[in-house]
């Protein structure tokens, strides 16, 4: 059954956005990402434009990080003490990011930069936890039942040494308030930046850097991303009325569940398998984009808008 | 001079539009064109519609039918090559004087029933529509041929653009011609009025032409919809986030029932 669609102004079968909403939503669920470098440019492939397609998406997260979160909190698995502290940074982040856009676009190779980022973010984040994750996975079956062994690198030490100390007590770690910040504004530029939602950079900084559990990372950032999509929903309603909302019914119809299903899912995988599932996927997308910037396109021309 | 019209076989009809006789003191069937419809009502299951279009004209006379939105600026995205390897977005083309939508259909290939002047003088065909717009920036007349040629099959792919031939049936009764085309609607042409004009060619020249209407506009919860998405953004998106938290939670609401914890 096909539908039409007052702000993307085009007609879909119903059956696509909620096959890709409950796709994407099990992967939200399954491991705390938005899932926007995947569906919008499914969305666009599937002849959404792109503006609308990014602004519905947001609105679709909204729904779908919302029941994730809902599930990973049932469960104890959401540690809003970080999560507002990489909120606040990520918020700073993101105006910093703008202001970089606009920057960059007066030296004129904006979209060279950033797409030149992205790729370069997602190719070594990806790399990174898939060599990681595999070795800890060897780790855990050679080493069985020893607990984490606490390495002391100048880099820990380093953090400790900083100012403003507190305990979260749902991820058992301590680390200075000033961490999360910093992290969550460093991801909030790049995520700005590449037009993302930046769950795939947010994951990685919350497993390496703050040490955090994986079963509450995948709470904590759905937490978050609930948070960053929800305004930039609004903003991309307010001001490029881009959102399309029965677009967005019909994904979060599948997301929402997805969501679900993929929390539950979750439970029963390890965080290593999670980690290097995320890393797998991460790396196939990362392939695409390369494909896609190196083999010529069949059209010269595409709408505007964006960047 | 003949002025009869046969009105038999349009029950379907919902206004007609008479041309003025245009030409050099031989004997015409005044040309007529009819829509099937004037308007085509965009609502919630719309997923495109059907235009046809039909009259009468001079016997002996072939016909060019053109559906066109009104012409307007378009500016666009240009990929290109950089450092040799990496296509990407290198900056914006505006083409001006260019409709949305444009479809050309004729009886005969186009360049073998008009000289070259009759179709630009009335834009007819991808070369005429070429001269009649502007592309910048560009840097030669090559290179806005080249770009010309990008647009169409852009606009091609999203099947706003076709020009087509052998399509319109043509009938000779009582010294008439009777002619006819049946043409998908695309659901990609935007809310807006669109003019079909059919002109009446014989001996390399338009002899006549006639134009009618039809207004493609949204109704109903698209109307609703769209409009207050432009109009009253703030309540739109207040209401999308609303909406989506709602339908986040309930979901979690009947997962929590439905047992899936553990």
């Amino acid at each position: 059954m096909y539908l039409y669609l007052p702000v993307a102004l085009t007609s879909v079968n119903i059956l696509i956005p909620v096959g890709l909403g409950l796709a994407v939503g099990l992967l939200s669920g399954l491991f705390g990402v938005g899932g926007g470098f995947l569906m919008t440019p499914l969305l666009i492939m599937f002849g959404i434009p792109s503006t609308v397609a990014a602004a519905t998406d947001s609105n679709q997260i909204v729904a779908a990080s919302t029941s994730g979160t809902y599930a990973h909190w049932k469960v104890g698995n959401v540690d809003f003490k970080m999560g507002i502290y990489l909120l606040i940074g990520g918020f700073v982040g993101g105006l910093g990011g703008v202001q970089a856009i606009k920057v960059l676009k007066a030296m004129g190779n904006a979209d060279f930069v950033i797409k030149m980022t992205y790729v370069l973010m997602l190719g070594s984040v990806g790399t990174y936890m898939f060599f990681e994750s595999l070795s800890s996975m060897k780790k855990t079956k050679t080493a069985t039942a020893t607990s984490k062994p606490v390495k002391e690198s100048g880099f820990s030490k380093f953090l400790q040494s900083l100012p403003m100390q507190t305990h979260f007590e749902k991820s058992g770690v301590t680390h200075s308030a000033l961490l999360p910040v910093i992290f969550g504004a460093f991801v909030g530029v790049l995520a700005a930046l590449m037009g993302v939602g930046g769950g795939f950079l947010m994951v990685p900084v919350m497993v390496y850097i703050l040490r955090m559990p994986m079963h509450v990372v995948v709470g904590t950032s759905l937490f978050q991303i609930l948070f960053n999509c929800i305004e930039v929903t609004f903003l991309q309603a307010y001001t490029n009325h881009n959102v399309d909302f029965v677009l967005a019914v019909l994904l979060l119809i599948g997301s929402t569940f997805g969501a679900q299903v993929g929390a539950v899912f979750g439970r029963k995988l390890k965080g290593d398998q999670l980690k290097i599932i995320l890393a797998v996927i991460v790396l196939v997308v990362t392939v695409k984009i390369v494909y896609d910037l190196t083999s010529t396109p069949s059209l010269l021309l595409s709408m505007g808008g964006g960047h | 001079m003949n002025t009869l019209v046969k009105h038999a076989g349009l029950r379907t009809a919902v206004f007609l539009l008479f041309a003025v006789l245009v030409s050099s003191g031989t004997a015409f069937a005044k040309l007529t064109a009819t829509a099937n419809h004037d308007r085509i009502s965009v609502d919630f299951f719309y997923h495109g519609s059907t235009v046809s279009v039909r009259g009468v004209s001079d016997p002996g006379t072939d016909l060019v039918v053109k559906i066109a939105s009104p012409e307007g600026e378009q500016v666009l995205r240009q990929k290109g090559k950089v450092g040799g390897l990496l296509w990407m977005n290198v900056g914006k083309l505006t083409f001006e004087r260019v409709p949305t939508l444009y479809f050309v259909q004729s009886t005969k290939n186009l360049s073998d029933m008009l000289s070259e002047e009759e179709m630009n003088k009335h834009v007819l065909g991808y070369p005429a529509l070429e001269k009649h717009s502007e592309v910048s920036p560009v840097a030669s007349v090559a290179e806005k041929e080249k770009w010309f040629d990008e647009f169409v099959s852009f606009k091609e792919a999203s099947k706003l653009y076709s020009t087509a031939s052998g399509k319109i049936s043509t009938t000779q009764e009582g010294g008439e011609q009777q002619y006819y085309i049946l043409l998908d609607w695309p659901y990609q042409a935007p809310p807006g009025e669109y003019t079909v004009s059919v002109y009446a060619v014989k001996d390399n020249k338009v002899v006549d032409s006639a134009d009618t209407k039809v207004h493609v506009e949204q109704v109903g919860i698209v109307k609703s919809l769209a409009g207050m998405a432009k109009n009253k953004a703030a309540a739109y998106g207040l209401i999308s986030i609303l909406v989506a938290l709602g339908a986040g939670f309930g979901v979690g609401l009947v997962f929590r029932k439905g047992g899936g914890a553990h």
